[in-house]
Formats: C-alpha cells, structure tokens, sequence
C-alpha cells in the first residue's frame, strides 16, 4: 500500500505529525508516473526537482514545528493549461512546446501556500478543445480502466492521474464538462464550481464566460479539501465572486434529510445507455435512503445545450486564440510578411480540432455568414438559465448521468466531430447557466468501466453538492474501487 | 438548413490560419454537418423580449483602486519572443 492512498485529510495528517515525510509522497508519486506514464501516457512533463525541493521546505518547516498547510505534502498534477511559473506549460499545443509562463496561476499560488506539491503537468486535449484527450499534441491520454478506452477529456491526464495512484487529487478546467465528464470515465469524483467561485487567473483562456477551474479527487470529502482552498476572490481575476466561502469539508458532515432531489426527464430519454441509466436510478435510490426526496422537473431547453455550446464557445475561442500569432508565444514559422507568418504559424502550430473551432467561430462571428447565430445561441442561453432558476424553485438538487455512456475507445469517433460533442450533452448546460455541478462514480458497466452521477444545484451551492455526494460515499464504496495495474 | 455556399477558404483567412485546398474541402464537410446541428436553434421559440445571456457575471461591475503596482519585468516577458531586441517584439515588414 502507498502512502497515497490514504485521504487527503489523513495524509495531511500524517505530513503534518511527522508520520510520513513530504518526500516520501513525492517519492511514491514520481514512482507511479515512472511505472504507468509509459502505457497510459498521463502526464506531459513531470516536476520532480521542484517537488524535491518542495517537500524538503515542507519538512523542516515541520521539524522546525511550524504549521505547513491544510494540504501538507499531498503531490497534485496539475491540468497543463494552468500556468506554473518557470515550468513548461503547453495547453495540449505544439503552439506552446516551448513555453515557460513568467508567472503561477492564482490556484497554483494558493496550493503552495497550503503546502500541496505540483507533481507534474497532465494531458489534456489541445487548449481543452475536446472531450477524449486525443486531441493532445502530446498523444492520448488511456484510461486507467482499459487502456482501449479514452480518459474522457478535456482534463483526461488530471483524471487519469487519480484513477491510476499518481496523485490523490488534480486540478482540471471544465467549459462545457471537461472536468466531470473525465471523472465519470476513470471512476473518481470531480467539480465544476460555480462560474466566478475559483480564480482563473494564470488558467490559458478558451471560453472566458464558461471556463471554470476546479478540483478532481477520490471522494467527495478530498474534493472539498481542495475546494476550500482554492476558492475565493481574486483581485487578479474581476469575474471572480465576492461571495463568502463555506468550510466546504465541514459541510459534508450534515445529512441530506429532507434534501429535495430534481429528477429531470430530458436526462433519461433516448440515447442513455441502459447500464448507466440502472446504475444512476439506483444511486438515486441510495440518496432517498439517506432522507433525500424527489421531485420531477423540466428543463425543457437542455436539448438545445450542446447546439448552443457550439456556438458560444467557438466564438469565444476564436477570439482568446487570435492572440497566439507567432509574435509572443515562442512558436513562429517564417515568412516574408507579418500576414504569412501569422497564417503559418497558426496553420503548423494549431492542430485539427482547434483550426475548426476557430474556423467556427470566425463563421458565426463575421458579418455577412451567420452572426445572427451568435444571438440566437445567447437568448437560448438565457432560456436554459431561466429553466434552472425555475427548476431551483422547486429542487435543492438536479440529479442524473454524467454523460450517456462510460467511456468510448480510443478512435471511436475520430472521423465524426459531432458524435464527440454530444459526450457532453448533459454537462454543457451548467457552464452556459454558470451552476456548479459534480460527478461522482455511483457504478460498472458489465465490461468493468465506471459510471459517473452528476448532481447540479443553484449559485455557490456547492456545498450542498458536496455534502450529498460525501454523504452518498459514506454509503457506498465505487469511490474506493481501484483500476489493476 | 446547410450553410454550404460559405467558402471555408475565406473564412480562414479571416481567421489568419493557412488552408490547402484539400484541407479546405474537408473542413467544408465538417461544417456542413456540425452546422445543421446547430441550426436546431431556428426551431427554438424565443419569447418576446428575452434578453441574451452572455455569462453569470453580468450583473457584477468589477472595480478597483487605480493605483500603480509593479508588474513583470520586460526581460522575464520577452524570454518567451520568438524574436525581439531585447526591448521590443521584432516582427516581419507589416507592409
């Protein structure tokens, strides 16, 4: 048994007494990237001289009888579109191969500070353009469970990295559900915050009005660890909120008695495989059994969610990446001229995916093609906001599927873009109204992969969220199940 | 309702990313399709007077102190310039 795979509560614990050194846990996590990287191809690059040195701080802070932090030598990989100062960031791209960021993001600060370890940079799909990780520059990302099968994506390698022992916990970004999405492939839990709940600063822009960073974990318990952490204002970030912060992890310990659960139709209709829709109804069974209550609802415009979301976001990337021109970024193809060089570099540096979502963006933007497109996508967007308000009226929770399967192979739907975006049809939404939302393993599928549950709730309801999964967790274990490796 | 007349070649270069004709004929394709998808929108009824909703921040007006405080340092910055001078970006001639 490694040391890792205690709690993060208890291995903090155990830093902090003295139990378990700092540098034991970034010995027992560099040794799980030596021994899965080369076959699940998890991370993008590793840290390990910075996280020796890190821990070495970290244990003579403690010999030293000083306090090192709520997440005392827990080692975290970190999702490769977050900027950590000095260390190769790349977002997945050949476009930043090269680039060291002057600065950390405001999150990769606040781990520090709260004594976490950056163990390395994971894998995801190119500037979080994808919902599998095959669309890295850097190669796919394979699941922990069967290396046939993709990690989901876009923050595959941050998901892969729990399932498979490298870390007790990562940080993902999710924009239109690239943090849950994952987590239900590996079988572990991760939350989408609240849009605004965790600063963004330092995180490599895709859709600025969906993106949001957030913390990927075993449990629920380890994931409001984290997200005490992590949350909060930002003067670095003005879309980040001003509101209070709960003690996440001390609000999981209420029960969820009386706690009023939406069930929405649109989520069980066709197109949802059958083993996940039995394991979701019984994972629903399992919250009654706790004192949770149901309630139908409608969100009538959910259907609408991903044709939405592949208006919004194109725009918004089409806009963030126009500034990857050859001129500050370290890539460059030379040319004669500053148009050519531009044209160039974006044409070598940018892969497949991202030049079509650009290419998408520039469509329903430009004057004289389609730029009503973008209009009517925001007023739809305010109608799926306006059914969850109207369903928050009603419910405490929305509770379904993460996603309408477990986990596609590798190259299933490599030749068809559109069967790709419909892996996020049930997650989208939630970005587009801004409404956290959290998956969490609640079951196998016959073929032994796991099933995620997604639980959503109001504003900076996250609380609630966690404290329902955490109590759901106290009941059962797919949480604890761990992929053979 | 297929989009198919727009040229993906134009809109490329308004996008400022180089495209071969072949590269250019299947990304036409693809956006045949993923826009038929997203043209379900025409069906969707909008209700006199809906607003568009372009985020969950949009009551917020985020101010501050205009007060001066150091930055990066230019040389940290250029570090990663695929070409400068040491003070400025060099580019190819614009004209």
């Amino acid at each position: 048994m490694s040391v890792l795979d205690n709690s993060i509560e208890q291995l903090a614990q155990q830093v902090s007494s003295g139990d378990v050194s700092a540098a034991q846990c970034v010995d027992a996590s560099i040794a799980q990237i030596r021994a899965q990287n080369d076959s699940l191809n998890v991370m993008i690059s590793d840290c390990e001289d910075a996280a020796r040195e890190r821990a070495a701080s970290i244990d003579a802070k403690i010999a030293a009888g000083e306090n090192a932090g709520p997440l005392a030598g827990v080692p975290i990989a970190i999702k490769d579109g977050i900027c950590t100062a000095g260390h190769v960031t790349t977002a997945g791209s050949k476009m930043l191969e090269n680039f060291a960021p002057p600065y950390d993001a405001t999150i990769v600060q606040r781990l520090n500070d709260a004594g976490a370890i950056c163990i390395g940079k994971a894998n995801l799909d190119e500037f979080a353009m994808g919902s599998s990780t095959e669309n890295s520059f850097f190669g796919v990302t394979k699941n922990p469970w069967s290396t046939e099968c993709v990690a989901g994506g876009s923050s595959g390698g941050s998901a892969a990295a729990v399932a498979s022992g490298i870390a007790p916990a990562s940080i993902g970004s999710d924009t239109g559900g690239s943090i849950r999405q994952p987590a239900s492939f590996c079988g572990i839990t991760g939350i989408k915050p609240t849009y605004g709940r965790v600063s963004r600063f330092g995180l490599i822009a895709f859709a600025s009005s969906l993106d949001q960073i957030g913390p990927m974990a075993r449990s629920a318990k380890d994931c409001a660890i984290l997200m005490n952490v992590l949350s909060g204002h930002d003067v670095k970030d003005s879309t980040s909120a001003r509101n209070d912060v709960p003690d996440f992890a001390a609000d999981c310990e209420q029960d969820i008695k009386r706690l009023r659960l939406g069930i929405c139709r649109q989520h069980f209709e066709e197109g949802l495989n059958e083993e996940v829709k039995a394991s979701v109804e019984e994972a629903i069974k399992a919250l009654e059994s706790l004192g949770a209550e149901t309630v139908e609802i409608d969100l009538p415009h959910t259907k609408h969610a991903v044709a939405t979301y592949y208006v919004v976001a194109p725009c918004e990337a089409s806009s963030n990446l126009s500034r990857f021109d050859g001129v500050r970024y370290t890539s460059r193809e030379p040319a004669e001229k500053l148009i050519d060089m531009y044209s160039q570099t974006r044409k070598v540096n940018f892969g497949e995916e991202v030049i079509r979502r650009i290419l998408l963006g520039t469509y329903s933007l430009s004057s004289g093609y389609d730029h009503e497109l973008y209009k009517k996508a925001s007023q739809v967007r305010r109608l799926i906001k306006n059914d969850y308000d109207a369903a928050f009226e009603k419910v405490d929770v929305i509770v379904g599927p993460t996603v309408p399967t477990t986990a596609f192979k590798i190259g299933q739907h490599a030749q068809d873009p559109l069967a790709m975006y419909l892996a996020d049809i049930y997650t989208a939404s939630a970005n587009l109204a801004g409404v956290p939302g959290i998956s969490l393993p609640c079951g196998f599928s016959s073929d032994g992969m796991p099933i995620g549950l997604q639980l959503q709730s109001n504003m900076f309801w996250e609380s609630t969220l966690l404290k329902a999964a955490h109590q759901y967790q106290t009941q059962t274990d797919w949480h604890s199940k761990r992929p053979q490796s | 309702m297929s989009q198919s007349h727009t040229s993906a070649q134009k809109i490329a270069s308004l996008a400022r990313i180089e495209l071969t004709d072949e590269e250019s004929a299947k990304v036409q394709s693809e956006f045949d399709s993923i826009l038929e998808y997203i043209h379900q929108l025409d069906e969707v009824e909008i209700p006199d007077g809906t607003e568009p909703f372009f985020g969950a921040t949009e009551s917020t007006n985020a101010v501050r102190e205009d007060a001066v405080v150091p930055s990066f340092d230019r040389e940290e910055i250029l570090k990663n310039a695929p070409d400068s001078d040491g003070e400025f970006y060099r580019v190819p001639p614009v004209l």
